[in-house]
């Protein structure tokens, strides 16, 4: 117990004294976090509206195949992602293996379908009666499409908040894809795991410490959100 | 005689097979309250969705302030007769933007819009235009999507079941609001199975009367306005 007790206090000592390397990793996880974020929105919010309004030949196998990815498991993404990318792979020549963008790359394909399918979901549970009012105030076929986006607005924010603390928190993809190396591609949960290999927990706690911080901040975003859209 | 608002000839709307409405004629002159009963299934909320453009009936004629729509769901129609569905929902927003939808959507500045569409369906303005949707009883959202409507000021105002969920009081501070925008120029088509509130609050009345099952029902004028 006293080594717990020791590591937590290193810990804090490490935050609170802005050790550099603890900060790399905080900040190779933004950004990986960041950029494969953006990309899965920029795909996945329009498919997953189309997925979730219009109905269309093949609509369900397309719901189910989206649903399927969700539980991808993420060492097969992350040994997929490194094939593509390893210098025999067909992506090699692009240079990405064990870089940040690569790391990005591997994670909006585990961020994808979870855009995809909870922007669906959250167009499907919307109140049908919204559109109804839509079309009867005047929206035109433009505005009705953005009125249903922005009436989803909750659900579809609430996804993207629960898609962020998946990608935060995912190791597999980073330690294959990112290799792990200090300074550079090192985030906070392959950090995490190394130091615990080493017996080094103080590092491990701060930055554990600073990963619970993100999930309790997405966490109140979220209930923010559900108070908003239910009341 | 003014020129009617609408004339309706031969219409008929089909879901699949099944004929939901059937009328023969119907002609609604303009700055009246038109008063349309009937029992369940008789297709009353069809005819106001034919009405409301929002259904394209499967035959007959549809002319609107002269025009033939021909069975038109066009935007342009649609913003000169505006429809409140029987259970209708408010935006997932605040009072305001609920009741300023329809003008931001047609382009047209507020202004003071929201207060007075409110002030006539009798909720106070200070008191809740800035509540959010689920802040809102069951009447009192009913109230605010009558003002959302009343306040685009369109041709036609096309309400099924204007009184459901109201109690004698709201009921009546609708009937009052709807009386205020007629005698402005507005006119009403309103179903209801609330007969007495229906009778006190049309100038012409109409039972749509369905005969023998599915077959075709019968619009008839059972009260003729002078």
């Amino acid at each position: 117990m006293g080594y717990l007790l020791e590591g937590l206090s290193r810990a804090v000592d490490l935050l609170v004294s802005g050790d550099a390397e603890t900060f790399s990793a905080v900040v190779a996880t933004l950004e990986a976090t960041a950029l494969s974020l953006a990309a899965a929105l920029a795909v996945g919010l329009p498919a997953g509206f189309c997925l979730g309004y219009f109905t269309f030949p093949g609509k369900r196998v397309a719901r189910m195949l989206s649903d399927a990815f969700m539980g991808f498991p993420t060492v097969v993404i992350g040994l997929l992602v490194y094939a593509l990318l390893s210098r025999r792979g067909p992506l090699g020549e692009l240079g990405l293996l064990f870089t940040i963008p690569g790391m990005a790359a591997g994670l909006t394909l585990l961020a994808l379908p979870m855009v995809v399918s909870l922007t669906a979901s959250a167009v499907e549970q919307m109140d049908g009666r919204i559109r109804l009012t839509l079309l009867t105030l005047g929206a035109d076929g433009r505005q009705l499409l953005l009125g249903v986006l922005w009436e989803a607005r909750y659900g579809v924010l609430a996804g993207a908040v629960a898609t962020f603390g998946r990608v935060v928190s995912e190791v597999g993809i980073a330690m294959m894809v990112g290799g792990n190396i200090k300074w550079h591609t090192r985030t906070i949960t392959t950090a995490i795991a190394l130091e615990t290999g080493k017996g080094e927990f103080a590092q491990g706690i701060a930055l554990g410490m600073v990963l619970l911080g993100i999930a309790l901040a997405v966490n109140a975003v979220l209930a923010v959100l559900r108070h908003r859209s239910g009341g | 005689m003014n020129a009617p608002v609408y004339e309706l000839t031969g219409v008929e709307h089909r879901y699949g097979g099944r004929i939901a409405l059937s009328c023969e004629r119907l002609v609604v002159r303009p700055g009246r309250i038109v008063g349309i009963k009937g029992p369940n299934g008789a297709g009353k909320s069809t005819l106001l969705a034919v009405m409301a453009f929002l259904a394209a009936p499967t035959r007959g004629s549809v002319r609107f302030m002269g025009e033939e729509t021909a069975g038109s769901t066009d935007v342009r129609l649609r913003r000169q007769a505006v429809l409140m569905p029987q259970d209708p929902a408010l935006l997932r927003r605040k009072v305001r933007e609920n009741v300023l939808y329809g003008l931001k959507v047609r382009g047209v500045s507020g202004g003071r819009a929201a207060e007075e569409a409110l002030e006539l369906v009798g909720l106070d303005p200070a008191l809740y235009l800035d509540r959010w949707w689920w802040e809102l009883s069951g009447g009192e959202a009913r109230r605010v999507a009558l003002a959302a409507r009343l306040a685009l000021d369109p041709k036609v105002l096309l309400l099924d079941e204007p009184t459901a969920s109201l109690d004698p009081e709201s009921a009546g501070l609708v009937l009052a609001a709807l009386r205020s925008a007629r005698d402005g120029g507005l006119t009403v088509v309103a179903v209801s199975h609330d007969s007495e509130w229906l009778e006190s609050a049309s100038d012409d009345m109409y039972r749509l009367d369905p005969r023998e099952g599915i077959n075709p029902v019968r619009l008839e004028n059972v009260q003729c306005a002078p």
